[in-house]
């Protein structure tokens, strides 16, 4: 095979390779910037793992139903140096999440802001979101 | 055939596996280590089969060329694949349901069968053919499907950060 035509196809694969990652975290490509929503409910189990943490939690929609939520978190090193600890955590507590839906999936959120029972406010959000102050 | 979820789910629930996977610095730090290490052994993976499909250092035997850089990919590969485990051991269940993480494990798979091929056969009349740039065909396949292959190893393990098909 010629030379060329050889490097010209690594090139061509190293170019559609770099689609994907070029967003980093690709916020865009499942989470909507234009549908912000505010969850407050009750606490069914936080993953505080790497590298994003999960809150699961539930909240009373208007007509007495419960709605399931997943709202994905940044990992532990992040929310440490916001002074959260996963001791923070128990189920059944009170929350209010501020986040992003999901596109493809109404029940998953990319959650920014985290307030405890307490008050106490903490930013949660990942790399790549949009630029809303929630961190500062 | 049993389902192996329970097993996984011992596994998550280990201490040291725990620690890991909550981890302020393990998890960040291996999993730094494995790219690294990933892009020390591919790297060199690369410069071996460029010259086995004729398009680079084709001035050096392919022999002195693979002897040279075994040693190398070896550091790279060792630490590579060690690391590459502990972070799926860490959080099995994540990953037993992650299909890039299933693609990237085939993919894997078939580039170090494709390397054994090729070492067990066309690599022992090397010294016929070795000093031709061109060298054989059959080893400028084995290069291409060994580029192929990396390179869509490298991919997939980058995709399994995505969520696009849980």
């Amino acid at each position: 095979m010629k030379t060329k035509t050889i490097l010209v196809l690594l090139a061509a694969g190293a170019l559609w390779a770099v689609q994907p990652v070029q967003a980093h975290h690709a916020f865009a490509a499942e989470y909507d910037s234009k549908k912000p929503v505010t969850l407050q409910g009750t606490l069914t189990k936080m993953e505080w793992v790497n590298p994003h943490g999960w809150i699961y939690m539930e909240t009373k929609q208007p007509d007495g139903t419960t709605k399931k939520w997943t709202v994905e978190t940044s990992g532990p090193n992040q929310m440490s140096r916001r002074g959260l600890k996963k001791t923070d955590f128990t189920a059944g507590m009170a929350v209010t999440v501020k986040g992003y839906q999901g596109i493809k999936d109404p029940g998953l959120a990319n959650g920014r802001t985290l307030v405890l029972a307490d008050g106490r406010s903490f930013y949660i959000g990942s790399v790549g979101g949009p630029n809303d102050g929630a961190d500062r | 055939m049993p389902s192996i979820i329970p097993a996984l789910q011992w596994i998550e629930g280990l201490a040291w596996t725990t620690a890991i996977r909550e981890s302020n610095w393990g998890h960040p730090i291996i999993e730094t280590a494995h790219v690294a290490s990933t892009v020390f052994f591919a790297g060199l993976v690369i410069v071996m089969d460029l010259r086995l499909v004729g398009v680079a250092f084709t001035d050096a035997p392919l022999t002195q060329i693979q002897r040279r850089l075994f040693p190398w990919q070896m550091s790279g590969l060792v630490p590579s694949m060690a690391t590459g485990l502990l972070l799926c051991i860490v959080d099995p269940l994540h990953y037993y349901g992650n299909v890039f993480f299933w693609a990237k494990l085939s993919l894997l798979a078939l580039a170090g069968i494709n390397a054994l091929a090729f070492h067990w056969t066309t690599y022992r009349t090397a010294g016929r053919w070795g000093e031709d740039p061109k060298g054989a065909a059959t080893a400028r396949r084995a290069g291409a499907v060994s580029l192929l292959l990396w390179f869509s190893v490298i991919v997939s393990g980058r995709l399994i950060a995505y969520n696009w098909f849980n």
